[in-house]
């Protein structure tokens, strides 16, 4: 397929944490709310001329000074993103605000405030923490408004003069729905047999919604869609379809090697994903905004730290849902080493999408960055993606 | 240098018994012989070490109890109880020793009558049904505080003599359950005892009774995972159907607490249907009358704790804190007696000048989370290198007093109470919240009980502790506080040894301290082998 325009241009913005697009909206004299993780409701750090960026760090090498501060047990995004503030690499932020979900991000964070990494000669700069829900159900509704209220709103108001109103809500929300209805459409290309657009191709356009200012990035996306409606496909099939299951998959070198291996990756339920993640919320006129947005987050979660039976069942249902909706041919779970909501939700959501739903499943952990143990990896995709076809010559016979 | 306190300076002449305590070590599943510790003291060691052997005779003369001993894999770890104790009491002497016997007998009471009951309602074993139907399985590391106002439903805490108490008696005792959720493809890496108790559960290796199940999300992300596990098992398996409990992790917000409260209304509802008991508040605030009791005789310990005369100390205190807090939450009246009988001693030893040791040299803070394996750590500490542990994370709980006395706003305030004992359940309390209650208050504690040395126990699969370890060695530098870490994997002796364990501090003793050892004998022990 031709190499799609802005393609380039993307994969150089995420070659770095402050972005270009991050410091043009920083020149601007808008705001930068950092967050680390998806259960953070996006649109509330997008009110008025404040932008959200979700921390990643980019072509990780040595996490040396993490790991002393936290040892090598943590999780690698936690010690990568850590490693990353400690250099300085995250000094465009005027805010963080932070859940205390998984213990290793809130761990990392908590080390980037005592070691006050960020926000030198910022006096409005500060960190927050939040207590997201545990469940799905109306009293985590009810703790995530009360959370984002005070934790969110409060201080982008008292800090930065920000309109926190219904109405500021609403607009962004607005926005933010634009930019999902985008790569949502952008994505559902990936359902056709000969898609037209591959699966490295729709993590770049996707990631980029989380790390750089939307507004900023709408152009652009509208341009990429005109360009992937009229794309000629490729005439060739991919060996394998596969869905990717997981946490924190902001490598897109990961997504690549997959693809590298003969595969395309079809769907993408992680946290940097866009299912759920970029499903537009809607909002009626008779409830207010942040409860809606709050109700949006608490009940689409996808997180395994949700614990109660609905939502453990329920995930696993939803990856079937998907993988039939996006016609996978198998399911990749993975999970970042050390990482511990994942091993347990991969452990599970393997067996279950294996014996209940009856998909092929390869069950990995990673690296953060995925160059530090590409061959590895490759070889089990590889192995993985040999297995499908093979199952498919023998008309899915056991 | 400076000048320790010895038991011939403070008593007079030296104490009785043996003084060096590596002659009973031969690298055996037990020990070579009792230790001596003077004819009175022995006779009471042996006469308590009796009554436990009573205990055990009463639980096996029920042969559904035999039964189940032939059913579970787990159960063949309780055949080194009667050399378990002697875990408690290496060295001791007088009230310590006596304090230590009072509590670990009816901690060992108490868990042999929670097998008792498992037995008795277990699907497999006893098949009493109409046992089990009032019964509700609770978590092993959870509060039981939302089943206060239930005084004739049984509250099972099935995991604890399934994995917890099992790993004291035998350091080996939860591998083969570890060896199967890795088979499965959980990775070595999670805490391995929500990962042994994934195990059991994909084994089938737990006793199955009980109308439902509350589980909280207890310690850690990975024991919030596991419960999933567990629960798939009694839903599907055995349609006992599951409510989990939340319990918010910053749990000193004052905007988590209206959470926490609403979701214990919902526990206690989902009880009530269950079981068709109601919610009875003259039995919930007899039990926070017995909370507050036990609140105050905890904080009374730590206070003679802070003296030059520490009494109730080591693993036997957080054991006995572990039961008497979260296991029974004031719900049985026998500890209060107990409470009063260890307090009594504890003033005693005091009064006395007793001592654990001939020689004290450090004083110090035990933090961090226990591995199960070596549960003689901290008495080998004493005797080993003469370093006193005042007290340990795991006891630092709640010291605040809940509502008492029966009153329309206190049956409401109840809510938030017992919510309040929820999140602040022992170890989670310390490891989540913010650094602050795991840090900040540590040095806190130093102060308070005039501590110059931390010992920090590293469970390395612990994430929240682990996360803060630059920290906390920066914070304790600036503080002129020595940190003496000790890392090991909790309940899996594969990864660090008992040895291993007692290298790390032998080496920071000497090397660091540039200290000798009050008994070399024990400087290594061969045990590796050993229950």
């Amino acid at each position: 397929m031709r190499d799609l325009k802005h393609l380039g241009y993307l994969e150089d913005l995420l070659q770095e944490a402050n972005n270009e697009l991050i410091q043009k909206a920083k020149r601007d004299g808008r705001v930068c709310i950092a967050s680390v993780c998806e259960n953070i409701p996006e649109p509330l750090l997008n009110l008025g001329n404040a932008f959200s960026v979700r921390l990643t760090a980019p072509n990780t090498g040595s996490m040396d000074i993490a790991t002393y501060y936290m040892t090598g047990l943590l999780c690698e995004t936690s010690r990568a993103l850590l490693e990353r503030a400690i250099e300085g690499g995250f000094n465009f932020a005027d805010g963080v605000v932070s859940p205390d979900g998984c213990t290793m991000i809130n761990r990392c964070v908590e080390n980037m405030e005592l070691l006050q990494t960020m926000g030198k000669g910022n006096e409005h700069f500060f960190i927050e923490f939040m207590e997201i829900p545990l469940k799905g159900d109306d009293n985590g509704v009810g703790l995530l408004v009360k959370q984002c209220a005070n934790h969110i709103l409060k201080p982008l108001k008292e800090n930065y003069g920000i309109d926190t109103s219904d109405a500021a809500i609403r607009q962004a929300v607005g926005v933010h729905n634009h930019v999902c209805e985008l790569i949502r459409e952008i994505g559902d290309f990936r359902k056709e047999e000969y898609p037209r657009i591959t699966g490295y191709e729709f993590h770049i356009l996707t990631l980029a919604t989380y790390v750089c200012p939307k507004d900023l990035l709408i152009p652009i996306l509208e341009e990429t869609l005109e360009e992937v409606r009229n794309r000629e496909p490729e005439p060739a099939k991919a060996r394998a379809r596969v869905m990717v299951v997981g946490s924190e998959g902001d490598d897109s070198g990961f997504i690549k090697l997959i693809e590298e291996c003969g595969a395309f990756v079809c769907a993408d339920r992680f946290c940097f994903g866009s299912l759920p993640g970029r499903n537009p919320i809607s909002l009626n006129d008779d409830e207010d905004a942040l409860t809606q947005v709050c109700a949006h987050y608490t009940y689409s979660c996808q997180c395994p730290r949700m614990m109660n039976m609905a939502k453990v069942y329920g995930r696993k249902q939803y990856v079937a849902e998907l993988a039939k909706e996006y016609n996978a041919d198998g399911i990749l779970y993975d999970q970042i080493k050390f990482c511990d909501p994942w091993a347990y939700e991969r452990m599970l959501g393997s067996y279950m999408l294996r014996e209940d739903y009856g998909y092929p499943v390869l069950s990995v952990d990673r690296p953060y960055n995925i160059k530090s143990s590409a061959g590895q990896m490759r070889t089990r995709v590889q192995a993985f993606v040999e297995s499908i076809e093979l199952k498919k010559l023998q008309g899915g016979a056991k | 240098m400076a000048e320790y306190k010895t038991v011939e300076k403070v008593c007079g002449p030296q104490r009785k018994g043996e003084t060096q305590l590596g002659v009973l070590y031969d690298n055996g599943k037990v020990r070579r012989r009792r230790e001596w510790r003077g004819v009175k003291d022995t006779f009471y060691d042996y006469t308590r070490w009796l009554y436990l052997v009573s205990v055990l005779a009463r639980f096996v003369a029920k042969p559904r109890n035999i039964k189940g001993f032939f059913r579970y894999r787990w159960m063949a770890n309780y055949l080194g109880v009667m050399h378990g104790m002697d875990k408690f009491t290496i060295g001791l002497r007088d009230e310590p020793l006596r304090i230590a016997h009072t509590a670990m007998n009816f901690v060992i009471n108490d868990v042999t009558q929670a097998i008792d009951h498992c037995f008795r309602g277990d699907r497999r074993v006893g098949n009493d049904k109409k046992y089990s139907d009032n019964c509700v399985l609770t978590d092993e590391n959870a509060m039981t505080a939302f089943m206060m106002g239930f005084p004739n439903v049984n509250a099972i805490l099935r995991e604890v003599p399934t994995m917890f108490s099992a790993n004291i008696f035998n350091q080996y005792s939860t591998t083969h359950y570890l060896d199967v959720a890795q088979e499965w493809g959980l990775p070595g890496d999670v805490c391995p005892m929500p990962e042994a108790e994934s195990g059991i559960s994909i084994e089938d290796d737990f006793c199955v009774l009980g109308c439902c199940a509350v589980q909280v999300n207890t310690t850690c992300d990975g024991s919030l995972m596991g419960n999933g596990i567990i629960a798939k098992r009694l839903e599907q398996d055995y349609n006992i159907p599951t409510f989990q409990l939340v319990a918010p992790m910053r749990h000193r917000m004052d905007d988590v607490q209206d959470y926490a409260a609403e979701d214990i209304r919902r526990a206690i509802a989902f009880v009530e249907e269950h079981t068709g008991q109601k919610w009875d508040w003259d039995a919930y605030f007899a039990c926070a009358k017995r909370v507050n009791d036990a609140t105050r005789k905890r904080i009374a310990q730590m206070e003679i704790n802070s003296t030059d005369y520490p009494q109730f100390v080591g693993s036997v205190f957080s054991l006995y804190n572990d039961t008497n807090y979260m296991g029974n939450c004031g719900r049985s009246p026998d500890f209060v007696k107990i409470d009063e009988k260890l307090l009594k001693l504890a003033e005693r030893g005091y009064q006395k000048k007793r001592m654990l040791a001939t020689e004290y040299r450090h004083r110090c803070i035990i933090w961090g989370v226990q591995p199960q394996y070596i549960i003689d750590m901290l008495y080998w500490m004493i005797q080993c290198w003469g370093v006193v542990p005042l007290t340990d994370m795991l006891s630092m709980v709640n010291t605040k007093m809940i509502a008492e006395e029966d009153t329309p706003e206190n049956r409401e305030q109840a809510y938030y109470d017992m919510a309040w004992l929820n999140m602040n359940m022992i170890m989670r309390n310390r490891t989540h919240g913010g650094y602050r209650v795991l840090v900040d208050e540590l040095w806190e504690f130093c102060e308070q009980m005039n501590a110059d040395m931390v010992m920090m126990w590293e469970h390395m699969s612990c994430k929240a502790f682990d996360g803060m370890h630059g920290i906390f060695e920066e914070q304790a530098r600036e503080r002129g506080i020595h940190i003496v870490w000790v890392t090991h994997d909790l309940c899996d002796p594969r990864v660090y040894s008992r040895q291993d364990i007692r290298d790390q501090f032998n080496v920071y003793m000497r090397t660091v301290m540039r200290e000798e050892p009050l008994d070399p004998t024990i400087e290594v022990l061969p045990d590796n082998d050993a229950w």
